[in-house]
């Protein structure tokens, strides 16, 4: 509804990002036993988003103009090092249960920022 | 979102397989007493592609199988031995707790996938 907003761009791409590294999050949790996974992760909202110019990117007026628009952010996961166990597993459940808690907080944070910004909206169009 | 879906997916993959592992962990313990039975161990691999898990083929046990004296069992050679099983009820109860562990940290993931996309739902409801 409101994309061509600066902010609410971002709310939607933290969110996004927040969901992708949910997903591999529980995707190592899955495996946790399975011999000779490695864990992965996303990298941080802020690289990825920086990497993806969303901010101070060029401006684009038109649909030709080059490297104007912000390319899609990167949601790829790689595998991380770290320490392995026995049969070259190196997943951490402690360690995913701290990321996943830091991903509930980022998913509510975008949300939050979301739901501001649009009642913000509808304040100044009047409604309620 | 589809994202958070697919994390329920994995999480459910999760449980499925650790919940296999569980089922043969209790067969193992029923079958403790059974003679020439190996314990049969599983071990889990990762789906092409998808990061969900699946259970691998079951193996069994190559344990020798420790030899019982006891001429008045049915199962008793000309010797007095037969064969017991290679159930070790302490490996198994570990085995059958870690699995319950494993299960309980892909039921919370699950959860909190099922509560992450419940509040995207939320912001349509205003």
């Amino acid at each position: 509804m409101f994309e061509k907003l600066k902010i609410t761009a971002m709310a939607q791409a933290m969110a996004a990002h927040a969901g992708a590294r949910m997903g591999t999050i529980a995707s190592n949790v899955a495996n946790a036993d399975t011999p000779g996974y490695r864990t992965q992760d996303l990298a941080d909202f802020g690289q990825s988003w920086a990497e993806a110019g969303g901010d101070g990117g060029m401006r684009a007026t038109r649909a030709g103009h080059l490297g104007g628009a912000a390319s899609q952010m990167s949601l790829q996961a790689v595998a991380i090092g770290g320490h392995s166990g026995p049969d070259g597993n190196s997943v951490s459940l402690e360690a995913e249960m701290v990321k996943a808690v830091e991903v509930r907080q980022q998913h509510d944070m975008a949300l939050a920022i979301y739901r501001n910004t649009s009642s913000v909206i509808r304040t100044s169009l009047g409604r309620q | 979102m589809a994202d958070l879906i697919t994390a329920l997916s994995v999480a459910a993959s999760g449980m499925e397989a650790q919940s296999q592992r569980l089922r043969h962990v209790s067969e193992n313990i029923a079958n403790t007493d059974t003679p020439g039975y190996r314990r049969k161990t599983i071990s889990f691999r990762e789906a092409v592609g998808g990061g969900e898990v699946m259970p691998g083929p079951v193996r069994l046990d190559r344990t020798a199988l420790p030899r019982i004296n006891d001429p008045n069992h049915p199962m008793a050679d000309e010797t007095g031995y037969y064969d017991g099983s290679n159930v070790d009820l302490v490996i198994e109860i570990a085995d059958a707790r870690e699995a319950q562990r494993s299960y309980e940290a892909n039921l919370r993931m699950f959860d909190q996938a099922r509560q992450m996309s419940q509040s995207l739902f939320e912001l349509l409801r205003r």
